[in-house]
């Protein structure tokens, strides 16, 4: 599947993790996803730091963003994200249990390409994960210096 | 006048007949006196023109009856010594009695004066008493000279108690301003208002609002302060309790912007924190279902089929109590909208629901009035979706949208169904949270709905009510301002 763009998921919950990877095998998406656990972790992926400092030097497809996360929070990640130069091309879509409107407008205004709320139900939960990874993952064509794709 | 006149006379031939009457028994040299006691008489009681009468009729009368030769009016020349020394002692004796009346005329004239000063005076005294304010004066040395009654009724003390104490002492005033700082200001401007503190005869304390102004003599040497002043001990206390219902008003503000700012955090963490684990509960059943579904027996699976259905609920509770939260959180922009577009607009979304059914819908004129219009849209759309649900039971259901009661400054507008109604004495619980007339298996629902239509409606300042019965259909009120005067 050399068509699939890397995802990176930044996600604290382990069991939100397994449901969204569990959404994605079942359509064959989960074999580029890179989890990060905390804000800091998906940082220190995108710069290259700590356990990261040796991977290959491309920016994933798509980064799937929780908000509340320990740390350093969502709306940090996304802020330094848009901020910086090399970085500021990766899709970012926020992936989150909050309807909050605060959290919408903070994350539209800071550049966010996409905003989801997680659905209760299984099923629209495994649709909403499914589209995400086969839209950005596989249809939209990703900024230059993105894994899998170029 | 002619009395006066009359005197004269009168006191002449009194005199002559006297002379007359002592020459018969031989008493000589006795004329002149009773001549001159004659004209004494008549200047004291007459004036100057009788006493000159009295005079010249005492000259003729005296030399006719006794200088010879008698019974003429010769006058010869040893005579005229007699006569100029009768006449020069009777004018005297007129001068005198001219002088004695007019010193007495000036003296009555003065009396009069002084009378009439004096009641002036008095009569501004008294005005001074009829005032409601207090009105003393001291002098120089702080002792009380004048002391009114409305000063008596103020402090307690009579004039008589009062005059000539040191107003100091006798009122304790405690002064806000050192009193160097007050004399100095009235000796500089002649004024000086204030407020001071002072015990009364009783002993209880009032505030007044002082005046005081400072009297000069003619050398613009101080003389005295008067001091008018009245009580405003209530005034003063009203103002006190106004400054500590503001206060308190201000801390209860405080608290409640605290609240709110509670209150959304525990909304923000409602929304992450509660729907993480039911989106897990409802994710892995459903996983279990897919992976065990040939292992779980019918009854293991109805199990399962309630667990999800139990956590969707819950998802859906949860979303209408933000959604409720959200809306008295939520800043209203107030502006004039057209109820009848809202209506239609309402009327487009609810019928999307409603496709294939029987419904008769009646759409009256309805006003422009004043408020949010997403947020009416959302009063509308929860009333006409509930008028829909619960006339599903008939085979042709009738909706009404309409207006009553049109007033100058509010509107009262209605949904009215014919549907299932309810009983009149659960409508206190019709517009409470997650309250609910009917089983859930009858109609669904959370029970967000009317309470989020009475929140919405008494954040515009109106008021909402409902009318039904039973089997024979419902009837739902909203009251709305036409303008922007009753703000919530």
């Amino acid at each position: 599947m050399s068509s699939i763009g890397r995802i990176l998921l930044v996600e604290d919950d382990p069991k939100d993790v397994e449901l969204t990877l569990t959404a994605l095998e079942e359509y064959n998406l989960a074999n580029e996803v890179v989890v990060a656990r905390d804000g800091e972790e998906a940082l220190n992926y995108l710069y290259y730091r700590g356990n990261f400092s040796m991977r290959s030097h491309e920016n994933p497809a798509v980064l799937l963003l929780d908000l509340k996360l320990p740390k350093v929070d969502g709306l940090e990640v996304l802020k330094q994200i848009k901020s910086d130069e090399k970085l500021n091309m990766i899709p970012v879509v926020v992936l989150t249990s909050s309807r909050e409107e605060k959290d919408m407008v903070t994350s539209y205004r800071l550049g966010v390409n996409a905003y989801v709320v997680k659905p209760v139900d299984f099923h629209e939960f495994v649709n909403a994960i499914k589209e995400l990874g086969v839209f950005w993952a596989v249809i939209n064509e990703p900024p230059p210096g993105s894994v899998g794709r170029a | 006048m002619i009395w006066r006149y009359g005197l004269a006379v009168l006191s002449v031939c009194a005199a002559l007949g006297s002379a007359i009457f002592m020459k018969r028994f031989h008493f000589v040299g006795v004329e002149i006196p009773l001549f001159l006691f004659a004209s004494a008489i008549t200047s004291w009681y007459g004036g100057i023109g009788p006493s000159v009468l009295t005079l010249i009729l005492s000259c003729l009368t005296f030399d006719y009856f006794f200088v010879p030769p008698l019974y003429s009016l010769t006058v010869t020349r040893e005579d005229l010594p007699y006569f100029t020394s009768f006449a020069a002692f009777a004018f005297l004796v007129t001068w005198f009695a001219s002088v004695r009346r007019r010193v007495e005329r000036d003296l009555l004239r003065s009396r009069e004066e002084l009378r009439r000063e004096v009641e002036e005076r008095s009569q501004q005294a008294s005005l001074l008493n009829l005032t409601h304010d207090s009105i003393f004066v001291r002098d120089m040395n702080f002792t009380i000279t004048y002391w009114n009654r409305g000063a008596q009724e103020l402090y307690g003390w009579t004039p008589e108690q009062a005059i000539g104490k040191h107003s100091q002492q006798l009122l304790e005033t405690v002064f806000t301003t050192p009193l160097d700082e007050i004399l100095a200001e009235l000796h500089r401007t002649a004024r000086w208002e204030g407020e001071v503190l002072r015990t009364t005869a009783d002993g209880s304390k009032v505030v007044v609002a002082s005046r005081w102004s400072l009297r000069r003599d003619a050398r613009d040497q101080a003389q005295a302060i008067l001091e008018t002043s009245n009580d405003i001990s209530e005034r003063k206390r009203r103002e006190q309790e106004i400054r500590v219902l503001n206060e308190d008003l201000q801390r209860r503000g405080t608290e409640l912007t605290a609240i709110n700012k509670e209150l959304e955090a525990f909304a923000y963490s409602v929304s992450h924190d509660l729907r993480a684990p039911l989106r897990h509960m409802v994710g892995f059943t459903e996983l279990l279902l897919k992976n065990s579904a040939s292992v779980l027996n019918e009854k293991s699976q109805r199990y399962v089929g309630i667990i999800l259905e139990a956590a969707k609920r819950m998802g859906d509770l949860i979303d209408d109590l933000l959604a409720f939260s959200r809306i008295g959180r939520a800043e209203t922009h107030k502006k004039s909208v057209s109820l009848e577009q809202l209506v239609q607009e309402a009327l487009s979304q609810v019928r999307q629901e409603t496709e294939g059914r029987n419904i008769d819908w009646k759409v009256g004129a309805l006003p422009a009035c004043y408020g949010d219009g997403s947020m009416l849209r959302l009063v509308l759309i929860n009333l006409i979706s509930n008028a829909a649900k619960f006339t599903r039971t008939r085979p042709k259901a009738e909706i009404e949208i309409g207006c009553t009661d049109q007033k100058p400054d509010h509107v009262v507008v209605f949904v009215r169904d014919n549907g299932v109604g309810f009983d009149m004495k659960y409508s206190d619980k019709l517009f409470g949270v997650f309250q609910r007339l009917h089983p859930h298996d009858t109609f669904e629902g959370t029970g967000i709905g009317l309470a989020t239509v009475q929140r919405i409606i008494h954040r515009h300042g109106g008021r909402v009510w409902a009318e039904g019965q039973v089997d024979s259909g419902a009837t739902f009120y909203f009251s709305l301002s036409k303008s922007g005067g009753a703000d919530s």
